[in-house]
């Protein structure tokens, strides 16, 4: 079983987010390791991209933050390096095809492997092109973590299938950001994942209260917050810590009910 | 891979056919052992087989023939493969293939007129041990019969029986191994080089197209492909297969051919530059005026072809990004002809440069979002209405504007805009008789360059050239030339060229046109580039405006300061080509919009106009 999938084994898992080097590269490592004493089981880290055509308002200003501040590719292996002295907590990549791509999927995937990332999310890589990585990634066993989203339909079974680490279940239509209320049916969704495949299911997209918190952890294995731990960062910048913790263990805790 | 259809030219009779044969290729040719008026003798057969290119496989054409005569043929090497036309039976095919199990056979069936049914002889031979069945109308009266009455047929099978070069194309569209020429290719009782020609041309095409056309997910050698999230990859399957649909429903094309001549004005005139010509003292240059559609671009052609499809598909709602604006004005006429709600998404910088053209898409009806986020110009735009799409897909519709973007898309504006290079080869046929030396377009995401080229790309002696937006020039941070400058990367759901800075991240692009204003190119360039069908070249700011002001002194003609581009290519070349040699330059807007800024331009360069 991997990393990633152990974190599931035995309690409803809290999947946290940040984008790498904002506000600054100490800052990504001093902030994953207080999500996680606040409860976090798995932590994405995004590593800046230009132009991230999944994300909405809040993430995409974290990314140009992190760009400004000449962040790149390297440096979010360094944040890794460093954090990895402390934590041996599950890390995921989140990030464009594009970055990977330029990086070489080889060297990519040796420097994951090398630092212990042990997952990668890419929105703008499909099912159909997952070819482009899969050799590389199962060959330094970086698990992929596909997306199922709302219109998936009859591609469910197909991408659950195959899918490694866990499923990242997209709760709504469009982009990444706090949204007030999760309209889709999830349930059916995650019949129908689960009639084929024992890989846990996190749903992210939206989610920012506890009470929605609450509401997933009943359904689904896991629930991923990434728009509003952005939001604080935004708002406190280097002094995020206490704010990020409290905000956390509120969240995890409400996975706990 | 899809096989190319094969020809077979049939009836062959004289030393100057074999001729004719040998210089047009065809993959079969068909000697005729049973009476009529294109029999030959055995001894004919074998001589017109010596001088027969290796590569062309003789067929022999028998009716009720005596089996050991054909077992002659064969074993004589006159005959590769036998085609029997008479009340032959299995077991006279049996024997056949027992004497030569490597020779192939045809079994003719004379296909009947609608009241009656050819199921069972189809049936019959579909099972036997034939390798091929011939479907044709038995009377050898030259005439074709319908062809609807084809069926799904599990074996290859040749279609013959009254088809030329008008209606070959119609034939390919039943699916045939093969089709068969006889009368159609003769002139006077003999076969003729002008109309073997025009035929194996056509066919040509057809092939040709259907290899471009042949995408693996939508892939253009490595590139293309569909990197989107996945809350928009049904959507773009269902695009797919609703297109591929419409583009052949003879409805949808009757609608479509109705709006582009009678709405956008096509076709688009070919017009000499006779001033031009005389004054650059080489080649003849003709312009294809796309900037003479209505809303002054070539845009209005994929716009009308893709919100008539999404009216179909039952979408109500259009989104489109734009640079320059064209694509968004074009959008929203057609968006408000065909009664559809239109957004769409245009960054600050380019409105900023544009102001006349929100102005007209608000007119229209449309609502014209600002994009804020990144360079805030046409990247800009397409991220922010792909996103949009991705929050509305059930309703929605994104028109994209051009051959970029994540498959279908790059094929579906290619296929919208081929029609400026069907008309510039037929028109050109009209005036001149002959085939262009070179088309020069202009490339940002590269649709009019791709209308431009697409008919073109098997004539190999047709030289491409695709004009890149050179800003301040190439050595400087300032442009938008991708092929010539940028790297193979991953973005807006393709792959291909793009600029890009360390790590990938794409690169702020540059150009006074903000129609060429994009760090990236549709990804059948970049495959026309590496394969070296097609040439790109980068033009500067500079001398796109030299260029500008050029056409319009000497023809009268103010053009988009993207189709200067193109323009000042011509004017480069032009001199250095031969009197008889050609150009043919895409002038792919009207300049109205630019005038405004390169007033601007000239005051800034020179501190007056």
């Amino acid at each position: 079983m991997s990393k990633i999938t152990e974190a599931f084994k035995d309690e409803k898992v809290f999947i946290s987010f940040l984008t790498g080097g904002d506000p600054s590269k100490e800052k990504t490592v001093e902030y994953i390791i207080s999500m996680e004493d606040a409860g976090a089981d798995i932590i994405e880290i995004g590593i800046p991209f230009s132009d991230p055509i999944a994300e909405g308002p809040v993430i995409q200003n974290a990314n140009i933050r992190a760009l400004s501040n000449n962040i790149n590719t390297d440096d979010i292996f360094d944040i890794v390096e460093d954090l990895r002295k402390e934590s041996n907590i599950p890390l995921v990549f989140l990030t464009y095809i594009n970055p990977v791509f330029f990086y070489g999927y080889e060297k990519f995937f040796r420097r994951c492997y090398d630092v212990g990332v042990n997952g990668i999310i890419i929105p703008d890589l499909p099912y159909e092109e997952k070819d482009e990585i899969s050799e590389n990634a199962k060959n330094y066993n970086v698990d992929i973590i596909s997306l199922i989203a709302p219109t998936s339909k009859d591609r469910i079974r197909m991408i659950a299938k195959d899918a490694t680490g866990f499923i990242y279940l997209v709760s709504s239509m469009g982009v990444t950001g706090v949204r007030n209320e999760i309209k889709t049916d999830l349930n059916e969704i995650i019949y129908e994942i689960k009639s084929v495949t024992n890989v846990p299911i996190a749903v992210g997209f939206g989610i920012n209260t506890p009470e929605q918190s609450k509401k997933i952890a009943k359904i689904a294995d896991g629930v991923i917050v990434g728009s509003a731990v952005v939001k604080i960062i935004e708002e406190h910048g280097v002094d995020s810590k206490q704010h990020i913790q409290e905000y956390v263990a509120e969240m995890k805790n409400a996975t706990r009910i | 891979m899809k096989e190319d259809i094969k020809i077979k030219i049939c009836g062959l009779k004289r030393d100057e056919d074999i001729e004719l044969v040998n210089k047009y290729h065809p993959d079969y040719v068909g000697f005729v052992f049973a009476e009529s008026k294109r029999k030959i003798s055995f001894e004919d057969a074998k001589k017109f087989k010596d001088d027969l290119d290796e590569d062309i496989l003789a067929v022999g054409v028998f009716i009720d023939h005596h089996i050991e005569d054909i077992f002659y043929l064969i074993e004589n090497d006159i005959v590769d493969i036998v085609q029997l036309h008479g009340d032959e039976d299995e077991e006279f095919v049996d024997k056949l293939k027992e004497f030569n199990n490597n020779v192939k056979i045809i079994k003719a069936i004379k296909m009947k007129n609608k009241d009656e049914s050819n199921e069972e002889d189809i049936k019959k031979w579909e099972n036997s041990n034939v390798d091929y069945i011939l479907l044709d109308n038995g009377k050898g009266s030259g005439e074709a019969f319908d062809w609807k009455t084809i069926g799904n047929i599990k074996k290859p099978f040749f279609l013959a029986g009254g088809i030329g070069s008008e209606n070959i194309k119609k034939a390919v569209k039943f699916k045939p191994f093969a089709v068969d020429l006889s009368s159609r290719a003769e002139e006077n009782g003999f076969k003729s080089s002008k109309k073997i020609a025009k035929i194996m041309k056509k066919l040509n095409e057809v092939n040709n197209v259907g290899k471009l056309n042949q995408t693996n997910n939508g892939r253009y050698g490595i590139y293309g492909g569909q990197y989107i999230p996945e809350t928009l990859m049904n959507e773009l399957l269902n695009l797919e297969e609703q297109y591929n649909f419409y583009k052949n429903d003879s409805e949808f094309k009757k609608e479509l051919q109705f709006l582009l001549d009678k709405y956008a004005g096509r076709p688009s005139l070919l017009y000499f530059a006779e001033n031009m010509t005389k004054d650059l003292g080489g080649a003849k240059i003709y312009l294809k005026r796309e900037d003479l559609n209505h809303t002054g671009s070539h845009k209005i052609n994929n716009v009308l072809g893709q919100i008539l499809l999404a009216k179909k598909m039952g979408k109500s709602r259009i989104i489109a990004e734009t640079g320059a604006g064209q694509h968004g004005v074009a959008t929203a006429t057609a968006a408000a002809l065909l009664n559809m709600e239109c957004e769409i998404f245009m960054g600050e910088e380019d409105i900023k440069r544009q102001t006349l053209n929100v102005y007209r898409m608000e007119l229209l009806g449309a609502k014209v979002n600002i994009v804020c986020s990144g360079t805030r110009t046409l990247k800009d735009a397409v991220n922010e209405t792909m996103r949009e799409w991705s929050k509305r897909v059930n309703d929605t519709h994104y028109v994209l504007g051009s051959v970029m973007g994540p498959h279908p898309f790059p094929m579906i504006v290619r296929d919208f805009q081929s029609i400026i290079s069907e008309e510039i080869k037929e028109q050109l046929f009209e005036i001149e008789d002959k085939l262009p030396s070179v088309v020069i377009a202009c490339v940002g995401g590269g649709s009019n360059s791709i209308g431009s080229f697409y008919n073109f790309i098997s004539d190999e002696k047709v030289r491409l050239v695709g004009c890149e937006a050179g800003g301040m020039g190439v050595d400087s941070k300032y442009h938008a030339a991708s092929i010539t400058k940028g790297k193979v990367g991953i973005f807006h759901g393709m792959k291909s060229y793009f600029c890009q800075g360390d790590y990938g991240q794409i690169a702020p692009v540059y150009s006074i046109s903000a129609g060429l204003d994009y760090p990236g190119v549709g990804p059948e360039h970049a495959y026309l580039n590496d394969i070296k069908r097609a040439e790109y070249v980068p033009i500067t700011d500079e001398e796109a405006v030299k260029a500008f002001e050029y056409l319009a002194r000497k023809e009268g003609i103010i053009c988009a300061i993207e189709s200067a581009h193109a323009i000042a290519q011509s004017i480069k070349i032009a001199k250095k080509m031969k009197k008889d040699d050609i150009i043919v330059v895409c002038l792919s807007g009207r300049g109205d919009k630019d005038v405004e800024s390169i007033k601007n331009y000239k005051i800034a360069k020179n501190g007056e106009i």
